[in-house]
């Protein structure tokens, strides 16, 4: 166990690769810390060392171009949730992002590592990014089977990342998000047991395509916080389509579906409420989606 | 070398030291509390380059470069109360102490970013504030109090006048630092 | 001039707006060593070996100490407690070892470095286990323990029991006109969770220990320290800065002794402060508890009999718990007329953490079961709530359980009050939700005790208070004294210096908490000021040229009977009398009257009759959500006796305070254990206290006037509060869910597991007979209440 681990505070991302992808070091990236900073508290020993990616102009990104948004790994909740206000195609992720945890914690917490703990069960960004086909840019410093070479950064689905990630030691380096842009429907539904402020038991967020008809052409359904990683619920996204979107239609549909999320236990919930509560959520993503107005800005 | 309340300081301390830990222990500063060491009770909050952030959470070897408020320099010793802790003085809000350097920093933060707030705006905001003792009533009146007051005094009143300086009458350099900004680490 | 009754700010508030003030926790001395404690990680064993070599040789450690350094055992009722475990395990987190070094790091590195060997022993994790035929004697030893108070019943793994028998229980039973209903409930425990930890820094001074701690008792922590260290009380010196929060956690001594052992052994000051996971697993809790209930009512409402076996989880060790048995009589068996009683209090040992006092103590589970077991009375008999509580609860000249007699007419005007606050417009919840109302009764009575309190008199017309009350945040000792004391000595609240408390300075008080504070500190000090002003009659009586009976101390000025234009102020006096006769000071003390029993009636109990009884009715309307069991208070009403109101907007802080802590135990917090016997919860992130968004303001009316022997008629207020929460909340729930509501917390998977329709709760483990419940021969007991016993048990 190290008592006490150093810190590094690289000027590059050429800089920080190399940091990490020296194995005998034991460096690990540290992004807003709000998860790290904990590991005490968890019983969980300190890496030999970390490596702040704060500096790093490439995961400070902030572009909106007519196709896709670009969001750095740097940014924190607030500013993401800053970011995305009033667009209505990425309404889930601003929902996301500007509610969870709490102020304090939004203003640290940041995008890549609320994508790259692998376990915290209950991240929202996650479920949100999946509902809308994100990809992610990332690096994994060291690893002989980087086919772009040592310091080639690629992109992946966002779903291929959650798989690939490692745990609590992993040294991948997540620098930017990808985010298609398409008009659609969008809602994210937390649960917390309070009013605010814990971390939700359950997440539902949503993305849907409709014709004029308001029949759902193609949807996304993500669930986050049942399972200990967030996914996508394919079973029910296939029952939905050809249907009008309708919260009540799908909250019934989600609840005799097969392939719903498996609940995990907690100290906070037994694992069958996570799963009682993933339909109601499901039908509050799809009324928060409906409810943006129908024009531009929301 | 660190610059907290507007000075200097010289810390020798491991970096992944959280820097509530570093204020309490090696400067003295124990306005700031350690409750929870987790985020979730707003008891250690200070304003990191502007914003307000669990210091608990914040290891200070990612602070260098960066401005730290605490408690202490919101009010200094000697300048009149805050709208803020004026009104939560004027409510009789104050029971123990140990969660209010927390909400004051917190409810500050949250009336720079929305003078008009509704109390459940207030409410939704205090997510992260934990007290024990108040049941809170008196700390949301007394948010909306402020708010009120504060609404007064950015009024059409001339500055010239001496209107009293006060949490909202801050320099251009801290209005700047409420725009959103490159994150700290 | 008076401030008696007005809303007289707080002193200490800006202080504690601007950080300054400093806390236990805060406080600084050059040289001090940090401590650490070694825990045992599991809850039940032998201890086979300790070796602490390693952990004495590692950097910076100055003092190792473990049980041979602090022999003996401590507690309130039994002294079954060591300091740290001595040869056996009873509970995960129990201390076993103490490092003191120069850094934190460098103690806990080494209080990890110590070597712990034990044979593991089948652990009782729950009541029914320590109660099941042939279970584990937890503490084998226990007929030995030196008993601290008479009167305990206790044997195996029944730490105390505490019986109240009047009247023929048996015989009302077996009435052809009474409806029989019967009640099993279960509460969870609830952890006081204050925002500042215990903590406790510890030095030498001329051989003599000064400790500066966190505490709600520094009398208790004396006393106790000087115990277990072997020291002459009065060489044990308690400091106590402004407290952080407490609600009883700190009402009794925990760490004090062992930053005392390690600060002896180190030769320099030690400061041991508690982490935030061992305060969420190691908090003297609100103790889970287990009740059965049963009462016999006719159908116009008469409540001819009443029996209860409540059993109370005191974890590894008593502590307060034996105490606490008393308080069963006092509100399970309160708020209403009974006829005949049988009511069994069991303070059970298990091998969990050690539970203790938290506000109301088991006042909170004991109204929640009796306005439960209430309402389903009602829905029996085919009565209305409210018209059934207006019949039955006590009045002017009623007895109460234990017998004693109440005085006044309160519950009922207090009825009264609460029909006007609460108006005719119910609340309106949103589309789905299910709407619940409920209004309930709760009795409770403040802890009186002994407390003492000197007044100085200074040349420049102020006055020092030196008493042993502590500022735990209520305010009492920063407003409501200083009202007092100002009042009595004719000058403003501002100019009355409240000396911070300290054993070496202050008379014995019993600590801060029960509701106590302004009622014995204050009649304390008011009777210091009696003495005080005796003094100051006779140097005016001189300076005046008058005679002593003629003086008048008044608002501003003391002049003679009559001739107001003589006159001289309160500086001139005490200026004078230090030249010449020696500084003024009065002192006073105060101890509650010893409010008569029926004799024989109760066995056990420390408290055979309350001296000042106190009330509360609380009304809740509440919606629940049937889809995810979450539980939305829509408002929220109280009415509290509170005799007389020195500063009436205190007394609305506490109550806002108290309903909010009620309300998390009610809805919120949840304590359980692991198989290891670990508390589960280990940080604010798990235990979910009341946020603001969870809360309503809490509409109040404060009642006065009702019978109390405290000074000016005051009643405490800052225990009250929370008593009723949980019973309003259950009952609502069960109103709006129409489903039995028997177990709290309320959480949204329990709510949920209601709704889909679950059995009764049963307690297997308590025979539903009341002799089968009690250790000493039931015939004894009914014997020793006059009453001949009925052959034919039901």
């Amino acid at each position: 166990m190290s008592a006490t681990p150093t810190l590094h505070r690289p000027d590059t991302l050429a800089e920080a690769s190399s940091l990490l992808a020296d194995g005998q070091r034991g460096l690990i990236p540290l992004a807003g810390a709000t998860w790290l900073m904990r590991s005490p508290l968890r019983g969980q020993p300190w890496a030999p060392g970390y490596v702040s990616l704060g500096a790093l102009a490439e995961l400070r990104v902030l572009d909106r171009r007519p196709g896709e948004f670009r969001f750095g790994a740097s940014l924190s909740h607030a500013q993401l949730a800053a970011a995305t206000a009033g667009d209505r195609d990425v309404r889930v992720l601003h929902q996301a992002a500007a509610h969870s945890a709490n102020p304090g914690v939004r203003a640290r917490a940041t995008l890549g590592g609320n994508l790259c703990t692998a376990e915290f069960a209950s991240a929202d960004l996650t479920p949100a990014l999946l509902s809308l086909d994100a990809r992610v840019v990332v690096l994994d410093p060291g690893d002989p089977g980087d086919l772009a070479g040592a310091g080639g950064r690629r992109e992946l689905p966002l779903v291929e990342h959650l798989r690939s990630r490692g745990g609590a030691g992993s040294r991948r380096l997540l620098t930017e998000v990808v985010v298609p842009r398409r008009s659609r429907l969008t809602g994210h539904a937390r649960l917390p047991l309070r009013r605010a402020g814990d971390y939700p038991v359950a997440i539902v967020s949503v993305a849907c395509d409709t014709d004029t008809a308001g029949i759902v052409e193609d949807i996304r359904v993500a669930v986050g916080s049942v399972e200990p990683v967030a996914r996508r619920w394919p079973e029910l996204e296939q029952l939905l389509v050809g249907h009008p979107l309708d919260p009540v239609h799908a909250a019934r549909t989600a609840r005799e579906c097969a392939g719903a999320p498996l609940g995990r236990a907690g100290v906070d919930v037994p694992g069958w409420y996570r799963e009682r509560v993933v339909p109601v959520l499901l039908r509050r993503a799809i009324t928060a989606a409906l409810a943006a107005p129908t024009t531009g800005q929301a | 070398m660190l610059t907290v309340n507007g000075a200097a300081r010289l810390v020798d301390a491991p970096p992944m030291t959280s820097l509530a830990s570093v204020l309490r222990e090696n400067l003295a500063l124990t306005g700031t509390k350690l409750v929870c060491g987790e985020g979730f009770c707003g008891a250690c909050l200070v304003e990191l380059d502007g914003e307000a952030v669990p210091a608990c959470l914040v290891p200070v070897g990612l602070v260098e470069g960066h401005d730290v408020r605490t408690i202490e320099a919101v009010t200094p010793r000697g300048e009149p109360l805050g709208a803020v802790q004026r009104a939560l003085k004027d409510s009789d809000a104050v029971q123990c102490g140990m969660c209010f350097p927390g909400m004051t920093i917190s409810l500050t933060a949250m009336l720079r970013a929305n003078p008009d707030p509704t109390a459940d705006d207030v409410r939704d905001h205090l997510s992260g504030n934990i007290c024990r003792c108040t049941g809170y009533a008196r700390i949301v009146e007394s948010a909306l109090a402020a708010a009120a007051a504060l609404r007064e005094i950015r009024g059409p009143r001339d500055r010239a006048n001496g209107a009293p300086r006060d949490q909202a009458s801050r320099t251009p350099r801290d209005r700047a630092s409420r725009a959103p900004r490159g994150p700290v680490s | 001039m008076s401030t008696i009754g007005s809303d007289l700010p707080r002193r200490d508030a800006e202080d504690k707006l601007r950080g300054r003030t400093r806390f236990a926790v805060d406080r600084q001395r050059h040289g001090t060593l940090h401590a650490a404690i070694r825990r045992a990680d599991r809850a039940a064993a032998r201890i086979v070996r300790i070796d602490v070599t390693a952990a004495r040789s590692m950097a910076g450690v100055h003092a190792v100490v473990s049980a041979a350094d602090a022999p003996g055992r401590y507690g309130i009722g039994v002294a079954d407690h060591p300091l740290f475990a001595d040869g056996v395990i009873r509970y995960h987190g129990e201390p076993l070892v103490a490092v003191a070094a120069e850094t934190l790091a460098q103690a806990e590195a080494a209080a990890a470095a110590v070597v712990v060997q034990t044979e593991p022993l089948p652990a009782n994790l729950t009541m029914d286990q320590s109660l099941a035929e042939g279970a584990r004697e937890i503490h084998p030893d226990w007929a030995r323990y030196e008993e601290l108070v008479e009167g305990g019943t206790r044997a195996g793994n029944i730490a105390w029991e505490a019986t109240v028998v009047r009247g023929d229980t048996a015989a009302a039973f077996a009435r052809d006109d009474v409806v029989v209903v019967e009640n099993c409930f279960r509460a969870g425990r609830q952890n006081q969770a204050p925002l500042e930890p215990r903590a406790c820094t510890a030095w030498l001074e001329h051989d003599r220990l000064v400790l500066e701690s966190s505490t709600q008792n520094p009398w208790a922590v004396r006393n106790g320290t000087a115990r277990l260290l072997g020291m002459r009380p009065s060489d044990v010196r308690v400091i106590v800065p402004p407290v952080g929060g407490g609600f009883g956690m700190k009402f009794e001594v925990s760490i004090e002794p062992i930053a005392a052992v390690l600060a002896r052994t180190a030769d320099r000051p030690v400061k041991l402060v508690l982490s935030r996971p061992e305060e969420m697993r190691l908090a003297l809790f609100r103790e889970n508890a287990d009740i059965w209930l049963r009462s016999a009512v006719t159908r116009d409402g008469e409540i001819v009999a009443r029996e209860a076996v409540v059993l109370m989880d005191c974890g590894a060790y008593g502590g307060e718990q034996p105490f606490l048995t008393t308080m069963t009589a006092h509100t399970l068996g309160g708020n209403y007329r009974l006829g005949a009683v049988r009511m069994i209090s069991r303070a059970v040992y298990t091998n969990t953490a050690p539970t203790g006092a938290f506000r109301a103590c088991n006042g909170t589970y004991n109204t929640f079961a009796l306005e439960r077991h209430t309402d389903d009375v009602c829905t029996a008999i085919g009565m209305d709530r409210e018209e059934f509580r207006r019949r039955a609860v006590l009045r002017d000249g009623d007895i109460g359980a234990t017998g004693q007699v109440f005085e006044g007419d309160v519950l009922g005007p207090m009825l009264d009050r609460m029909r006007e606050l609460r108006g005719i417009e119910p609340r309106r919840p949103r589309p789905g939700e299910l709407y619940g109302r409920a209004t309930v009764v709760g009795t409770w009575f403040i802890f009186v005790g002994p407390a003492a309190a000197t007044v100085n008199v200074n040349p420049d017309g102020t006055a020092t208070l030196v008493t042993a009350g502590v500022e735990i945040g209520s305010g009492s000792t920063m407003q409501a004294i200083p009202q007092l004391v100002a009042e009595s000595l004719g000058i403003h609240p501002r100019d009355v210096v409240v000396r911070e408390a300290d054993t070496d300075a202050a008379g014995f008080d019993l600590g801060v908490g029960g509701g106590r504070t302004t009622v014995s500190l204050g009649a304390a000090s008011i009777a210091a000021c009696d003495d005080a002003k005796a003094k100051i009659a006779k140097v005016a009586a001189d300076l005046l040229e008058a005679a002593p009976e003629d003086i008048v101390i008044g608002p501003g000025a003391i002049s003679v009977a009559g001739v107001p234009s003589r006159s001289i102020t309160l500086a001139q006096v005490a200026a004078h009398a230090q030249t010449t006769t020696g500084p003024i000071s009065g002192s006073g003390s105060f101890t509650g009257r010893g409010t008569p029993s029926m004799p024989g009636c109760a066995a056990g109990h420390m408290i055979d009759a309350i001296d000042i009884p106190v009330f509360a009715v609380h009304d809740c309307e509440l919606a629940v959500d049937p889809d995810t069991g979450q539980v939305r208070v829509l408002a929220y009403r109280v009415v509290q006796d509170v005799g007389r109101a020195i500063n009436p907007r205190a007394i609305r802080g506490q109550i806002q305070g108290g309903v909010v802590q009620g309300l998390g135990y009610a809805l919120h917090e949840t304590v359980t254990f692991d198989e290891a016997g670990q508390v589960a919860q280990s940080g604010f992130e798990t235990y979910r206290v009341p946020l603001a968004g969870d809360t309503v303001p809490v509409d109040i009316a404060l009642f006065e006037g009702a019978p109390s022997l405290g000074p000016l008629g005051v009643k405490g207020a800052g225990e009250i509060p929370i008593l009723n929460v949980a019973a309003a909340v259950a009952c609502a729930v069960a109103e709006a869910t129409g489903r039995q509501v028997d177990q709290i917390p309320l959480t949204p998977p329990w709510v949920l597991t209601l709704l889909d329709g679950t059995d009764q709760l049963r307690h297997r483990h308590i025979t539903r007979d009341w002799r089968a419940n009690v250790l000493t021969p039931p015939e004894l007991l009914e014997a020793a209440a006059g009453i001949r016993p009925c052959p034919i048990p039901r």
